[in-house]
């Protein structure tokens, strides 16, 4: 069975363009923890459904400092984000 | 540009959505050790155990070695695996009710030989599997199924304090630890000494982790962390409880 893991993730500009905030619905299960533990209060609910049929989250650019800290407390590694200037380290 | 999602590279991906529950701490543990294992490079060394209850359910979760055992026998399983293979890094990983309820035994006994083995105990308070009763690490006052009005001590008597009986009959090359997934950080250094101390041979290594179960404590994100990072903290106290003296030389 081709998993939902590997559907396509949905990538918007963050930071000023200088990082991707990537979501993938086929692993998030809408738990929310990352909107809580978001210190810029960035995330919000999003259209796009998760696997459970739970809504996914998109971030506000204009307030997402690509902390990456909503990637470290998602159980599910369903949050990727990836900094243009390198600089991926915890 | 193709994105993936940042997984540890121990993980099996082809399982990934994990079987796990919205928002439960599993995800997290088995990711700080997802990633220790890829730091410390030992993933073709590793026997990964887990025990009955909802850490029965990382049976697929990693590309490595597994075995599921029922009701804290993880332990002697791993022990035994160990005396077999010395060269094998064995992590047993169960919750609070196969760890402390029954099958407290073999963890006080592993800890009182001090096998040279890696147990990682998840400590979320209720028997989540079974629907959310009181388990030996249901907080007093905790509500849960079987506690309708609260865990009375008088009752119901006092929550298992693990990290700290574990410290009590360990021997001195024993390390003791409580870590919790809201310090991420924390937790994932925690395991990484927990395994290095397998791996140097010292004795057992302990590590509790305090974790989530929103399903069964009825609580949404802001709650679930609030649970966690307050109430649960306040009882159990996070930190190394018992590092390895280290000899010179």
């Amino acid at each position: 069975m081709e998993k939902a893991a590997t559907k396509k993730a949905i990538s918007i500009d963050v930071h000023k363009g200088k990082a991707v905030f990537s979501i993938f619905p086929g692993l998030c299960k809408g738990c929310g923890l990352c909107r809580e533990k978001c210190p810029e209060e960035a995330l919000s609910w999003s259209e796009e459904l998760g696997v459970y049929g739970t809504p996914t989250v998109v971030p506000d650019p204009e307030k997402c400092k690509a902390c990456r800290i909503c990637e470290q407390v998602c159980p599910d590694c369903a949050i990727a984000i990836v900094r243009k200037t390198g600089g991926d380290k915890d | 540009m193709d994105i993936q999602p940042k997984m540890p590279k121990s993980w099996n991906a082809a399982t990934k959505p994990h079987k796990f529950c919205p928002g439960c701490g599993h995800g997290l543990i088995l990711k700080a050790l997802g990633q220790v294992i890829d730091e410390m490079g030992i993933q073709d060394r590793v026997v990964f155990g887990c025990d009955i209850g909802c850490s029965l359910l990382a049976w697929d979760f990693f590309n490595v070695d597994t075995v599921q055992t029922h009701h804290g026998r993880t332990t002697p399983v791993m022990v035994g695996i160990k005396k077999a293979r010395p060269d094998r890094i064995v992590i047993a990983y169960m919750g609070d009710g196969g760890g402390y309820a029954i099958g407290s035994q073999h963890l006080v006994n592993a800890a009182t030989r001090d096998d040279k083995i890696t147990v990682i105990l998840v400590n979320n308070t209720v028997y989540a599997m079974t629907g959310g009763q009181m388990a030996p690490t249901t907080m007093p006052g905790q509500k849960t199924e079987t506690t309708p009005y609260g865990r009375e001590v008088e009752q119901a008597g006092y929550p298992m304090m693990g990290p700290e009986m574990v410290a009590a009959i360990t021997q001195e090359g024993a390390y003791v630890a409580r870590g919790s997934v809201a310090r991420f950080r924390k937790l994932k250094q925690y395991i990484r000494k927990a395994l290095e101390n397998q791996l140097a041979m010292r004795g057992f290594s302990f590590v509790e982790a305090l974790s989530t179960c929103p399903t069964n404590w009825r609580t949404n994100a802001e709650k679930t962390w609030e649970f966690v990072e307050k109430k649960m903290t306040e009882q159990y106290p996070l930190g190394e409880l018992k590092v390895p003296v280290v000899k010179e030389g």
